[in-house]
């Protein structure tokens, strides 16, 4: 099985540059990471050495900081061409909202950031718009104690809401350095502790390689491609 | 009289892990750490049934104990570490093992650690600072500005010598750039 670590975020963002990460990530097992940086799109420290780093697949993406639910739009609108996997960086109920209800999202991360949960409208327009939901394990160890706790039951209430609504579900470290990246393995045995399956990570692993499978298609309109 | 019977002893399992830092760290440090990690995730009560135990460390490999019906929980642990009194770092289980000797033989390299001390410098357009070591392919540089990994919370910005090809004015023109 493929697995994919889909929200990187490579020099300016975070401290390493891309081809480190993707060093780092071929070592620890990974076919692909998608980069995705925050503001920094487009002006990543030498992207070009990426392509020295061999059998590892790295995509470039971008990680969309909106203020509200119209610049959100606005901006996937603007960038949805331009990037092959898109993200949004959740944490508002406004914007996880939004983000779920736009078709051109291709993964809605952290939704339960700052103790704020996914909700279940949010949910249902995701399975209704396609948008996966990104679980971010990266809390798991740089959280400690009462915040770690509250952390832990926000990601349960969402799993359970991940699980009733058949949503699509991805996950990932939102490594800003080689010292977040964890190997699939790591990966899975805090997702079991978690209350996830084995076979539900394998998925959720593997599943971006689907996402940008379709993304590289050249699509006419929703359900038509141009061949 | 026997102080305990063989058959009642409790199986163990030794991990040998890598450890991934930014600087040195010493062996009681990590002890530590790991336990507090162990105490935050896991409470008193999960930490008796784990026993974990830091056989060995070398400042790069070493070797963990655990009873066999906890290897899960123990390996958590680890990857839950995060700092190491202040010092970034990463733990990263390379494999299991019943023996001391069969965890050493089979998981534990030879470490290869280049540690620069000419302190060399990079100048690039978006970054610039000494070089603190290189292993492999991987260059850490100590960056002269430090805000610029104030987010990552990480001291060393982390390259390699792909990135540092062309564009380094004093390089000396080896084909890896250094």
């Amino acid at each position: 099985m493929s697995y994919y670590e889909c929200n990187i975020h490579a020099f300016p963002d975070g401290s390493d540059s891309a081809s480190r990460l993707a060093l780092v990530a071929k070592r620890l097992g990974y076919s692909g990471i998608i980069i995705s940086n925050h503001t920094t799109f487009g002006k990543v420290f030498a992207a070009d050495a990426v392509e020295h780093v061999k059998d590892i697949e790295v995509t470039w993406g971008t990680e969309l900081v909106a203020k509200n639910p119209r610049d959100l739009r606005l901006r996937t609108n603007a960038l949805r061409n331009q990037v092959e996997f898109l993200t949004v960086h959740g944490g508002l109920e406004k914007i996880n909202r939004a983000a779920c209800e736009d078709p051109q999202v291709d993964l809605l991360v952290h939704p339960q950031m700052d103790g704020r949960f996914l909700g279940v409208v949010a949910a249902k327009t995701a399975r209704d718009n396609q948008v996966a939901i990104g679980l971010d394990l990266s809390p798991m160890f740089y959280l400690r104690g009462g915040f770690r706790i509250r952390w832990m039951k926000t990601v349960n209430r969402d799993l359970a809401l991940i699980r009733k609504f058949d949503l699509n579900l991805m996950i990932t470290t939102c490594a800003k350095s080689h010292f977040d990246l964890k190997s699939p393995k790591d990966i899975t045995t805090m997702a079991k502790l978690l209350g996830l399956e084995e076979e539900e990570v394998k998925e959720a692993l593997s599943f971006p390689k689907t996402i940008l499978e379709l993304n590289r298609k050249r699509w006419v309109c929703p359900g038509v491609e141009l061949l | 009289m026997r102080t305990w019977l063989p058959v009642l002893r409790d199986r163990r399992r030794y991990m040998a892990f890598e450890l991934d830092s930014e600087n040195k760290i010493q062996s009681g440090d990590l002890a530590r750490e790991i336990y507090t990690s162990q105490t935050s995730l896991l409470g008193d009560f999960g930490a008796s049934k784990t026993k974990l135990q830091l056989i060995s460390f070398d400042g790069r490999f070493g070797i963990i104990r655990c009873t066999h019906k906890h290897i899960e929980e123990a390996k958590v642990v680890l990857t839950t570490v995060r700092a190491v009194r202040g010092t970034r770092a990463t733990m990263r289980v390379r494999g299991i093992s019943g023996t001391i000797k069969a965890a050493t033989e089979k998981y534990i390299p030879q470490s290869i650690l280049h540690i620069d001390e000419n302190e060399r410098r990079i100048d690039l357009e978006q970054v610039s600072g000494f070089i603190v070591r290189i292993r492999g392919q991987e260059v850490d540089i100590y960056p002269d500005d430090r805000s610029i990994t104030k987010e990552s919370d990480t001291k060393y910005v982390g390259l390699t010598s792909f990135d540092l090809c062309g564009g380094d004015i004093n390089a000396d023109g080896t084909s890896n750039g250094l």
